[in-house]
């Protein structure tokens, strides 16, 4: 009860709360760019087994962000995060050119489930400081979403984690692209 | 709100155009035309949240607990009756949902502060609900754990002068966990389900220690499945000795007169559940193919089973004399059987025991947890004969005043399960053990009512040290420290123990205590350590002397103990363990 209260209230006031999930495979990037965000700091991390979750305020709206350990035996568990999502946040390394495939492969099995048919999904193109990195058009065309996602709103936005370039562009993008619900 | 006559604003007749077709499911199985709980309807639902999982268990459980505070009775009592199909029949996933705290307060919204002078239809069902989870799943579910605010209500109800119905046995037969032997990939599903959905309501939750357990939960979904396996190797072992105590119990029944009774209830119930369990062997035989020492078993266990079934069905029709032909075939076999399994029998006590410490282990909170904990890490299969043993475990730390031997015991004692005495060798060590939780500081008094035996030991095995032999082994060899045992036989049931700790690293290891467990049949004596301190590279800086009471020289089974190693090294809490196995002396 207290609960919806808060949210009417923020309603009015326009502050907004989301959930987002971050996935993608191993070594995309996942962790660098959450902590990028929330502490501006770029944190070493080591593989991550589980998950993380922070919370990241942009303008008013709080993102809370959940990311997803990549590893192959953690993928069969994202599904159990699906539930009340409001955005999918892919991230790809875009240097890892043997792996795209197996990238899109996956994304295509998490956006097929019923669950996340409502979500809006960005892409982050990521380790565009790298020089043979993809571009992020190249990574969009690879992965067709123009073709094969008529009701969704989806994008590709390039990345950096390191330098944050393009994270708040993400999220702002998401922002204005959920509907205030 | 008013009360008298009004709409209520969501009209119980008319389908609500939910998109949902677990809520329609669920609303036509409640909805108030029917003239009676219609089990059919109810088991479709079941069945959908089976299938669907995920969020499923729990909009059904709030679909529910929203109709079963109805104004409307009947609508009321049908949700009640749904309710009691789910809980039966969802496992799990829709226990973990009735357990919820959110739940629980909104089942019992309707019930006033003091308890009315007669229980409403609705109460009455209300009570007997939780008083029935109480009994069975709050009991024996394998994740009771988990069920906690279910007690928690049923104890509030009851401060609040609630009176719980009694509930018949037969009721609560059906919640029992099933006794069936399922195959490893059965069982491996059902905890993955089981798993999953304790994953997702922690992550709905999302409270900060949800998501710490979450995370760890994910870990152990993710990474540890030989774990899974293992202890779905231990499941199987248990439903199979007990299939194998039926079989025998069945053959006894079978042979006692020359023609027996075989319409007798209990004949029938044996037959079917032996015969039902038939179809499973192959299919272990096909999972556990490389398993060859469970596929001898089975294979031979199948051909007693099979036999058994002959006789019966030969007496059954009358032909007892070609049945009594079959006895001898089936009495040898059973024989042999049971000879080669009597150390599967004593494992499967054993097993048992880890039930009665699972008690313990919520009582006492977290010392045996941890230690269950790592019960499960550790790698050598035969661990469950130890898993009882943490009554045993015996903490020594190098105070002065400290008793030895039972001294330092944390076992919280707790009842013992009567089942463990179903043999001899057990039922002086429930004695052991009941005196133990009485007096966990008085050693003489323990030593006074154990058995008659350790007592004479007790009080020698100062004097006596025949020391017969005394040999060095390496117990343990990590990177950091390296644990050596001398092991010397004192008497015919004593052996005693000297450990030697050296560390092999070039950090100070600080706060060192060693910890050992022994089966529950035998009697740990344990001396304080030396010091706890191990500066860098030093040999068998910390001696430390035990002795083992019971272990008879002639015994077979070879002692295993289980040990673990805690200490800081460097500013670092560490710990290794594991189970050795001491060689005979």
């Amino acid at each position: 009860m207290g609960n919806s209260i808060s949210k009417t209230l923020g309603r009015l006031f326009g502050s907004r709360e989301m959930k987002i999930l971050m996935l993608g495979l191993d070594n995309a990037g996942k962790t660098t760019i959450l902590y990028k965000l929330k502490l501006n700091k770029i944190k070493t991390s080591t593989p991550t087994v589980g998950f993380n979750v922070e919370t990241v305020k942009y303008k008013n709206v709080k993102f809370n962000m959940w990311d997803v350990g990549g590893q192959a035996r953690l993928r069969p568990l994202w599904r159990h995060y699906f539930p009340a999502t409001t955005a999918l946040i892919f991230v790809i390394d875009s240097n890892d050119d043997d792996r795209l495939i197996e990238a899109k492969e996956e994304l295509y099995s998490i956006i097929s489930e019923k669950e996340m048919e409502d979500v809006v999904l960005l892409v982050w193109a990521n380790k565009q400081d790298l020089k043979n990195a993809k571009k992020p058009q190249e990574i969009s065309e690879f992965l067709e979403l123009d073709r094969n996602l008529k009701n969704q709103q989806w994008c590709v936005i390039g990345s950096n984690a390191l330098t944050g370039q393009g994270l708040v562009e993400g999220l702002s993008w998401i922002s204005n692209n959920t509907n205030n619900k | 709100m008013s009360s008298g006559i009004y709409l209520s604003d969501t009209p119980i007749r008319r389908a609500q155009a939910s998109g949902s077709p677990l809520l329609r499911k669920i609303q036509r199985a409640c909805r108030m035309s029917l003239p009676e709980p219609d089990l059919a309807l109810n088991l479709d639902v079941a069945d959908y949240i089976n299938e669907k999982q995920g969020a499923a268990p729990r909009d059904a459980a709030i679909a529910i607990v929203n109709l079963i505070n109805n104004r409307d009775v009947h609508t009321a009592i049908f949700a009640l009756a749904l309710l009691d199909v789910l809980v039966k029949n969802c496992g799990y996933p829709f226990h973990l949902q009735i357990s919820r705290k959110e739940f629980l307060n909104e089942l019992v919204k309707r019930f006033p502060e003091h308890p009315p002078m007669r229980y409403s239809k609705v109460h009455r069902l209300v009570l007997t609900a939780i008083e029935e989870w109480y009994q069975t799943i709050c009991k024996h579910s394998s994740y009771k754990e988990d069920l906690g605010y279910i007690r928690d209500m049923r104890r509030l109800l009851k401060y609040k002068g609630y009176a719980f119905p009694k509930i018949q046995a037969e009721d609560l037969a059906v919640m029992r966990e099933t006794d069936q032997l399922k195959t490893p990939s059965e069982i491996q599903k059902e905890q993955e389900i089981a798993q999953a959905a304790k994953l997702e309501e922690l992550i709905r939750r999302g409270k900060p220690e949800d998501l710490r357990e979450a995370n760890k939960l994910m870990k152990i979904m993710a990474g540890f499945k030989e774990d899974n396996a293992r202890n779905a190797k231990q499941t199987i072992q248990t439903e199979l000795n007990k299939l194998k105590r039926k079989a025998d119990l069945f053959n006894e029944m079978m042979s006692t007169s020359a023609s027996p009774d075989v319409s007798n209830e209990t004949i029938e119930e044996l037959f079917s559940a032996l015969k039902g369990a038939q179809p499973k062997f192959q299919k272990i035989i096909e999972e556990e193919h490389d398993d060859d020492a469970l596929v001898q078993d089975l294979l031979k266990f199948n051909d007693t089973v099979n036999q058994l079934l002959e006789k019966y069905s030969l007496l059954k029709i009358g032909n007892s004399s070609a049945a009594s032909q079959i006895h001898p075939v089936a009495i040898s076999n059973t024989a042999s059987d049971q000879q080669t399994n009597s150390g599967a029998l004593a494992h499967e006590i054993n097993l048992l025991d880890f039930g009665d410490d699972n008690d313990n282990a919520t009582n006492s909170g977290s010392p045996a947890v941890q230690t269950n904990a790592i019960n499960n890490n550790t790698n050598s299969a035969p661990v469950d004969d130890l898993l009882g043993d943490l009554n045993d475990l015996t903490i020594s730390t190098p105070a002065p005043s400290q008793n030895f031997g039972v001294g330092g015991s944390i076992s919280l004692g707790g009842p013992s399960q009567p089942t463990t005495s179903t043999t001899p060798a057990n039922a002086n060590s429930l004695d052991l053990l009941g005196e133990l939780s009485t007096t966990t500081s008085n050693t003489t008094t323990t030593t006074n009512n154990a058995n008659a035996n350790s007592l004479d030991l007790f009080g020698d095995s100062t004097t006596i040290s025949q020391q017969a032999q005394s040999t060095r082994i390496l117990v343990h060899q990590s990177s950091t420290v390296k644990i050596e045992f001398e092991l010397s036989r004192e008497t015919n049931t004593t052996i005693k123990l000297k450990s030697y700790f050296s560390n092999t690293s070039t950090s100070n290891l600080t706060q060192l205590t060693f910890l050992v467990a022994i089966p529950k049949s035998m009697k740990l004596r344990l001396l304080p350590q030396s010091t706890n301190e191990l500066p860098p590279l030093v040999q068998n800086g910390i001696t430390q002397e035990a002795w083992v009471d019971n272990f008879d020289v002639s015994s077979v089974k070879p002692l295993k103990i289980k040990w673990k190693l805690n200490y800081m090294k460097s500013g670092c809490p560490a710990e290794e363990t594991a189970v050795f196995t001491l060689p005979k002396v």
